[in-house]
């Protein structure tokens, strides 16, 4: 097994959940209705555990423990791309980065089950049934505000344009994709995307918004080697404030 | 602006002195659905209250995370917009309501319904059975005369099978989620014997 390898896939997957997982959790208390604050913190949190469980992975490997990990990195120390640190801004970009972030990782989760590396494919399976409720909220979401009223329309499709950049960063290719894919540990980036692409398509296609050409979109590339942008740091501080009083403390 | 130990509220710039909200129109809520889970193969749907939503795959949505996430077993969820759901009139004293019906069942079969009983005040409504009827006083015609009762049917909900949203089966694993939770569980921060410490040291002072 190329451990190195497999260390690269994780911590993404891992930081890309931790990070976003964070960030869904600061709607906490103000979401637009009760039921969908409670559903979307709920989800929040079980990002929060599967990054847990892939940290527990790399602990394995012979990393620090979960929480070290976790709370005492800086920013440059992350490979999460860049798309999950961006600030929440308002509803509309946060569905659709749920959207087009969840479908990628529902994606990934069901090829990884088929994974060599057997702790990968056990975890994925566990928690793909998680992963697919993140990915059917979305979806709904998407069918019901991307064709309900002329505000709906042009706000979601404002924080699409926006976002598209940035979600095509979540398939940076590694430094070990060939090693991956011959060794059957992941099937690589380039075999995710082609499947993304066509299930965001297939959605949006029965909204009234329009996707960017693809190839018109320049991807937001250096997430997954430590370049981040301004907004990481300050997630990270707040994050871990209560963590840093005390890292010995037993919560 | 308004100041709060809660950074994510300072962020919000919230201004103090409170903006006048927009006129709402009244009744602006979403509407209610019910919603109903089985938790196993051999147990029958059972009432586990209301979602607000503005149809039936968002109310969908917003049940499984409100009534199946926490410890709760679950193999399916359905949701039926309240407006949808005849009730019968409530019976006291541990009468029967059927007791109460009169009339003849039509033996017509113009629409199926679901009929749900009521056995035990402050219990939930569970699932008892289907049965083909001309309407919903049909139904609950068809309904006195198909169902041995045991016990007195305290009451009866009648739904049309049509307006239940009711998860696929293919979707089952909806519910298998990562067992290890216990980080999520209050029980898991055991205070109790610091604060029990911090007490008795207050108490010296």
């Amino acid at each position: 097994m190329n451990t190195e390898a497999i260390k690269e896939l994780v911590y993404k997957m891992a930081d890309d959940l931790l990070i976003l997982g964070h960030r869904n959790s600061e709607w906490t208390g103000f979401g637009p209705l009760l039921e969908e604050d409670i559903a979307f913190s709920s989800m929040a949190q079980d990002k929060v555990g599967q990054s847990w469980q892939m940290y527990k992975i790399l602990h394995e490997l012979g990393d620090s423990e979960p929480d070290t990990v976790a709370f005492m990195r800086n920013a440059n120390q992350f490979h999460n791309a860049q798309f999950v640190e961006l600030p929440n801004g308002e509803y509309d970009f946060s569905l659709i980065r749920h959207f087009l972030f969840d479908s990628a990782a529902l994606l990934r989760y069901q090829m990884l089950t088929e994974s060599s590396y057997t702790p990968l494919a056990n975890l994925t399976k566990k928690i793909k049934g998680e992963a697919k409720y993140h990915s059917m909220h979305a979806k709904i979401w998407m069918k019901q505000l991307g064709s309900a009223t002329e505000e709906s329309i042009q706000r979601l499709q404002n924080a699409l344009d926006e976002a598209m950049p940035y979600a095509l960063g979540l398939f940076e290719p590694s430094p070990y994709e060939a090693h991956l894919i011959k060794d059957k540990i992941f099937a690589g980036e380039e075999a995710l995307q082609i499947l993304w692409q066509k299930e965001v398509e297939s959605i949006i296609e029965e909204t009234q918004l329009i996707l960017p050409d693809w190839n018109s979109l320049i991807p937001a590339l250096g997430g997954r080697n430590g370049q981040h942008t301004e907004h990481l740091q300050p997630l990270l501080d707040e994050m871990s404030e209560v963590f840093k009083v005390d890292p010995s403390a037993d919560w | 602006m308004l100041k709060s130990l809660d950074p994510r509220v300072n962020r919000l710039n919230i201004p103090l002195e409170e903006a006048a909200h927009a006129q709402k129109n009244k009744l602006d809520q979403f509407e209610t659905y019910e919603v109903f889970v089985q938790t196993k193969e051999d147990k029958p749907f059972e009432h586990v209250g209301i979602v607000h939503a503005p149809n039936e795959e968002m109310a969908f949505l917003f049940a499984k995370e409100q009534y199946t996430r926490r410890g709760m077993f679950c193999i399916s969820l359905c949701v039926i917009k309240t407006e949808n759901i005849r009730v019968s009139d409530y019976s006291e004293n541990q009468k029967d309501i059927y007791d109460t019906f009169e009339g003849k069942y039509s033996g017509k079969t113009t629409y199926s319904f679901e009929v749900f009983h009521l056995i035990k005040r402050g219990k939930q409504h569970k699932y008892e059975g289907n049965v083909q009827a001309k309407n919903f006083e049909d139904a609950l015609l068809a309904a006195r005369d198909t169902y041995p009762r045991n016990k007195p049917v305290l009451n009866v909900w009648v739904v049309k099978s049509e307006d239940i949203f009711v998860s696929d089966e293919e979707d089952q694993d909806l519910w298998d989620t990562l067992q290890e939770k216990k980080y999520r569980d209050a029980i898991d921060y055991r205070a109790a014997d610091k604060i029990k410490a911090f007490k008795e040291k207050q108490h010296e002072h």
